[in-house]
């Protein structure tokens, strides 16, 4: 899989349309292009669209049955894109607990010893 | 929620000056973030995280602007030889509110709809990188602790 791809996921991930778009395919297990247009403001050709991005950076998958695609979420992709967001969030908010510490701690010490300032 | 950004906001019991500073100067950055850190008077610098006995692994960063004592913002990862900018490094910014006899601090950091994918492709991937968190994380809090005991 090329860097490009791999690049382009976060812009992916990153459209509100396509985001309700893999809520309702998480949701529903499965959907067609018809099927997800029923429940979002836009045209099944918009939507067809939108699955191709998705499909792209292999965050879902098509299966051909009868007239229409069948799409499929990545769980797998899908967590690993969440995983990093959220190991992100985490280590700031040990950073932050930090920053609050040492500052709360110069501050009591500016404040105990005012002579110094 | 921007999907590829990291929001968040934390009340602080000291001044605005007070927080700008430990956000802001190299010697108080090394304690809550990494081993080491240097910057020049131009705004870059750079910051180091050990990697076992020898290694550090050094990390870019540029002050992108420095308004004391409400804002602070810099890019950090960028390579050697690229200037900052948006789509090869990501962006903190940090804002300093008063808020009664503290502080309310606002920290976002941006960039991972641009450039983040291979970062969590290697953080999926590479044991070395998932394992690198596992140290850091848990190193943290017990410091954390000690610093808050010690007031």
């Amino acid at each position: 899989m090329s860097t490009a791809v791999d690049d382009d996921l976060w812009s992916a991930i990153g459209d509100p349309t396509r985001r309700r778009m893999l809520d309702l395919l998480l949701s529903a297990g499965t959907g067609t292009a018809t099927s997800l247009s029923e429940h979002l403001p836009v045209t099944r050709q918009a939507v067809a669209k939108h699955l191709a991005v998705l499909d792209r950076v292999g965050l879902v998958h098509a299966a051909t049955a009868g007239r229409e695609k069948h799409f499929r979420v990545d769980e797998t992709q899908l967590a690993r894109a969440v995983a990093q967001l959220e190991e992100v969030g985490s280590s700031w908010d040990s950073r932050l607990q930090r920053i609050k510490r040492l500052a709360e701690t110069i501050e009591k010490q500016k404040q105990e010893t005012p002579n110094d300032q | 929620m921007e999907f590829g950004s990291i929001e968040r906001e934390i009340r602080i019991e000291a001044s605005p000056e007070v927080v700008f500073d430990v956000v802001s100067s190299p010697a108080h950055l090394k304690e809550w973030w990494s081993d080491e850190a240097e910057f020049g008077s131009d705004g870059e610098g750079r910051i180091g995280f050990r990697q076992g006995d020898a290694d550090i692994d050094w990390q870019r960063v540029t002050v992108v602007d420095a308004m004391p004592p409400r804002h602070f913002s810099f890019r950090w990862t960028h390579a050697e030889g690229e200037a900052a900018a948006r789509g090869n490094s990501y962006l903190v910014v940090f804002e300093l509110e008063p808020a009664g006899t503290g502080t309310l601090l606002k920290m976002t950091e941006t960039g991972f709809r641009e450039r983040g994918w291979a970062e969590a492709k290697v953080a999926a991937e590479h044991a070395d990188h998932v394992s690198g968190w596992d140290y850091f994380l848990p190193r943290l809090v017990p410091y954390a602790e000690k610093v808050g005991a010690g007031r």
